[in-house]
């Protein structure tokens, strides 16, 4: 699971204690994490580093919302692999999001689906950065 | 009288015969016919040349010669006459009732003497002495008190047909007053001879005609197939006939039996006439006999009449006994068979009321027609509509009303259907408001086929409209309910997810550091989050998005779920079959059958731990009428299948096959969601085999 262990993944949730154990879960792969709960601050940080993988709830602070976090870092790297994660998602949302090939994770989130889809994400970075091409996978909805 | 033959003596013989006086010779005829040749050779030996006898038939008139003496043979025939020749001289004399002497006349060319004679006699007759009557012929005839008249010659009295006679006789030269007088008197005694002769002659020959009467009558009487029994004044049997003697004479054989038959018949018929002759003239009365012969009880009608003597004194009682005993049988059947029908009328009086009562409370309009389309019967609420049956209705809108039936029944009554039913707009005076009724006629046949009756009866279908737009109200405002449920649980959820995901994270992250004292604490923890994460997840589930119902095609519902779920059925190496047929849209909420679908197929995958196929079928069934159908979608798998018992409460809220893996709210969100839908779910399943879920949505064809 663990094959890139020096990948840098930004993770954005306006709940500070989810956001914490997040990111404590990420640093326990090895994943150097940078954790924000505003998506200013994020939008500020992704000027400042570079990401591999950007992870963001939907709903942020005031109304803002995860695809503005996600428009930034694809403004700096296109091809940046980002997900939604999420309690619900409208249709129109979950059509906006394939549309962006960005990945919707339904919370409560299986921790190991959430490590595997990470890794695949990163991994599928990886590749696209040799090929260029990249693919979405569908989104996980277990009911 | 007796003498019609003409008798014609030869003189020589006649004369040898006389001895002693005329009158002597006259009293021993015997008979009536012996008086006219006594008489004829009297007068002959008298000393006149010729005699002769005419008589006179009463009925044609004729006056013909039937005895002579001397007279020769050809010269009778000249005197033949009528009695309405007046101009012949024994025409005349006849006519006049007095004797009188002619000269030479055409008749003969000799003087004649004629005389005519009648029935007389001096004394009256036994009848009419018995009747107490003056009105005696003979003596009114001897008495000459008025003229004698040819056709009153029957007696008024005994109707005795009288007898009259001309005796002419040819007279010598020189004949004096004297000699015709004495002529004249033996004729009228020869004629009070003959008068007393045929008196007794009338009398036995009136006996003679009442002999064959009396047998004649009881030839009838002894034919007669009823009793007849002739009694006296004492209840004493004068006569009676065979089929009387049959019940009240004493057989020839002579059993115990019989006579007390017999004697018990004698008793019951005296005690009948008794009380008949109390009861008066032409009495009736039923009279019980027992048959001698045959033993049988007969049953019969009597009645009885009095006799009476000449005198008007009752001398008798003549009863007559016609045999009832079939008549009775018959009529005792008629009662039986009348009191049948009377019953079988109340019964069918008594189905006639209930069903009236039935028709009454049916509460929709009924009428009834004949086969010309005329109303004959209507129910009370028929009767608002188009006024009662028996007075043609001055409404005008009744009349109205009444011609849009007639209109609609007689096309009816006129066609090849048995029964219709067909919208018919009707005014409604009670509400005032037209209604379009539902109209269901049928026909009632006759034995020949033909069109009897036909019944209407109207439904008012307002109402009804009403319900259903109700129904789909409800159903509108169920989904509405549900979505608003689903709201209010995601919003809950969602809320909840938040602090669950930090402490499921938490959980996680504390899984190396947990003594190992505190292991089961730790996967208590752990399992509980893992539950409440998953109820989380469901209730989430119920609302992911606000969308409309629309017409959606199911099939393209169903291969965007699979899409998603592919991959997690490789996973669990499940074979999917799927057989997609054509479909119609349904009006549904995608999102929701979308989710009843990942239900069900992850349901499935479980269900197969070790692999197996899931079959997935749509197809679209075609309802009763075109307008209405399904949409069926079949999830079957080969799993582990669901106890009976299960199957029964699978569909319960925290009911579940998965033990702590499973919310059991799964499948009681797919029920709400199919229910909504006004769809049907259905669940099979056998142990070892499988289960199988059918989902029926409506659809109706736009």
């Amino acid at each position: 699971m663990n094959d890139n262990p020096k990948s840098r993944i930004m993770v954005v949730d306006d709940e500070a204690s989810v956001l914490i154990t997040y990111r404590l879960i990420l640093e326990q792969q090895g994943y150097i994490v940078g954790a924000f709960s505003k998506s200013s601050d994020a939008i500020r940080a992704l000027e400042e580093e570079k990401y591999d993988l950007v992870l963001c709830d939907y709903s942020l602070e005031e109304q803002h919302t995860g695809f503005e976090v996600i428009t930034a870092a694809r403004k700096r790297d296109a091809a940046i692999p980002a997900a939604l994660l999420t309690g619900y998602a409208t249709r129109d949302t979950a059509d906006e999001a394939g549309g962006q090939k960005i990945v919707i994770m339904f919370k409560p989130i299986e921790i190991e689906e959430f490590l595997e889809t990470t890794a695949k994400m990163l991994r599928r970075e990886d590749e696209s950065n040799e090929k260029s091409g990249q693919k979405s996978s569908g989104s996980q909805s277990s009911v | 009288m007796a003498t019609a033959e003409l008798k014609f003596q030869s003189d020589g013989r006649r004369a040898s015969q006389r001895r002693g006086p005329a009158t002597l010779r006259l009293l021993e005829a015997e008979r009536s016919e012996a008086i006219f040749p006594v008489l004829l050779g009297e007068i002959v030996a008298l000393g006149h040349p010729r005699a002769m006898v005419l008589d006179v038939d009463f009925d044609s008139g004729e006056i013909t010669p039937s005895a002579a003496l001397k007279w020769p043979r050809h010269l009778i025939g000249k005197f033949a006459t009528q009695i309405w020749s007046t101009d012949n001289p024994i025409a005349g004399v006849l006519n006049s009732g007095h004797p009188a002497a002619f000269p030479k006349t055409s008749l003969h060319n000799r003087p004649l003497y004629i005389h005519p004679i009648f029935y007389s006699n001096k004394a009256l007759c036994w009848e009419a002495e018995r009747m107490r009557s003056e009105n005696c012929l003979a003596v009114q005839n001897a008495r000459r008190e008025k003229r004698i008249r040819l056709e009153e010659q029957t007696c008024s009295t005994c109707e005795m047909r009288a007898y009259a006679s001309v005796i002419v006789v040819e007279l010598g030269k020189n004949t004096t007053e004297a000699v015709l007088a004495e002529l004249a008197h033996i004729i009228e005694l020869a004629n009070r001879c003959l008068s007393r002769l045929f008196k007794v002659e009338h009398y036995y020959n009136r006996m003679r005609d009442m002999e064959i009467t009396i047998a004649q009558m009881g030839t009838v009487m002894q034919s007669m197939a009823d009793p007849v029994i002739l009694t006296d004044t004492q209840h004493r049997v004068i006569m009676q006939n065979r089929a009387a003697e049959r019940f009240f004479k004493v057989p020839d054989e002579m059993t115990e039996g019989l006579i007390r038959a017999v004697e018990l018949n004698n008793m019951l018929f005296s005690a009948a006439l008794s009380s008949m002759l109390v009861l008066g003239n032409d009495a009736h009365r039923d009279l019980t006999l027992v048959d001698a012969i045959e033993g049988e009880e007969m049953l019969f009608e009597a009645v009885s009449g009095p006799t009476f003597g000449p005198d008007g004194m009752q001398i008798g009682t003549v009863t007559v006994m016609r045999d009832v005993t079939d008549l009775r049988r018959a009529d005792q059947e008629l009662w039986l068979n009348y009191d049948k029908l009377r019953e079988a009328e109340e019964v069918v009086r008594q189905d006639r009321d209930r069903l009236n009562l039935i028709i009454e409370n049916v509460g929709d309009p009924i009428v009834v027609c004949d086969s010309a389309a005329r109303i004959v019967l209507l129910d009370p609420l028929a009767q608002e509509l188009f006024g009662s049956s028996s007075d043609s209705p001055s409404d005008a809108i009744l009349v109205k009303n009444q011609s849009d039936f007639t209109n609609y029944i007689s096309s009816f009554t006129f066609s090849f259907a048995e029964r219709e039913t067909a919208p018919l707009r009707i005014y409604n005076p009670a509400i005032k408001q037209s209604i379009e009724y539902d109209a269901r006629s049928g026909k009632i046949f006759d034995e020949r086929g033909q069109v009897s009756y036909t019944v209407t009866v109207l439904r008012d279908l307002t109402a009804l409209r009403k319900v259903e737009q109700l129904k789909v109200e409800r159903r509108m405002l169920e989904i509405e309910k549900f979505a608003a449920t689903g709201r209010l649980a995601a919003t809950i959820a969602h809320e909840v997810n938040n602090p669950m995901e930090a402490i499921k994270n938490a959980i996680y992250l504390l899984a190396g550091s947990v003594p190992e004292s505190a292991t089961p604490v730790y996967n208590i923890l752990k399992s509980e989050t893992e539950r409440v994460a998953r109820i989380v997840r469901q209730m989430l589930g119920l609302y992911r998005n606000t969308e409309q119902v629309k017409p959606v095609s199911v099939n393209t519902i169903v291969e965007d779920t699979l899409l998603i779920l592919t991959r997690q059925l490789q996973r669990a190496n499940v074979e999917l079959l799927t057989r997609l047929r054509p479909l119609p849209d349904a009006v549904i909420a995608a999102d929701q059958i979308r989710q009843v679908l990942s239900n069900l197929i992850i349901n499935a995958k479980d269900a197969m731990p070790n692999g197996g196929r899931l079959h997935i079928r749509t197809r679209h069934l075609h309802g009763k009428d075109e307008l209405h159908g399904w949409v069926q979608i079949i999830i079957a798998d080969t799993g582990t299948g669901i106890s009976a018992e299960m199957t029964r409460a699978i569909f319960e809220p925290f009911v579940t096959t998965k033990g702590e893996k499973g919310t059991g709210l799964g499948l009681w969100i797919v029920k709400g969601i199919i229910q909504n839908h006004a769809g049907k779910l259905l669940i099979r399943s056998r142990m070892g085999k499988g289960t199988v879920f059918r989902i029926d949505l409506p659809v109706v064809k736009s």
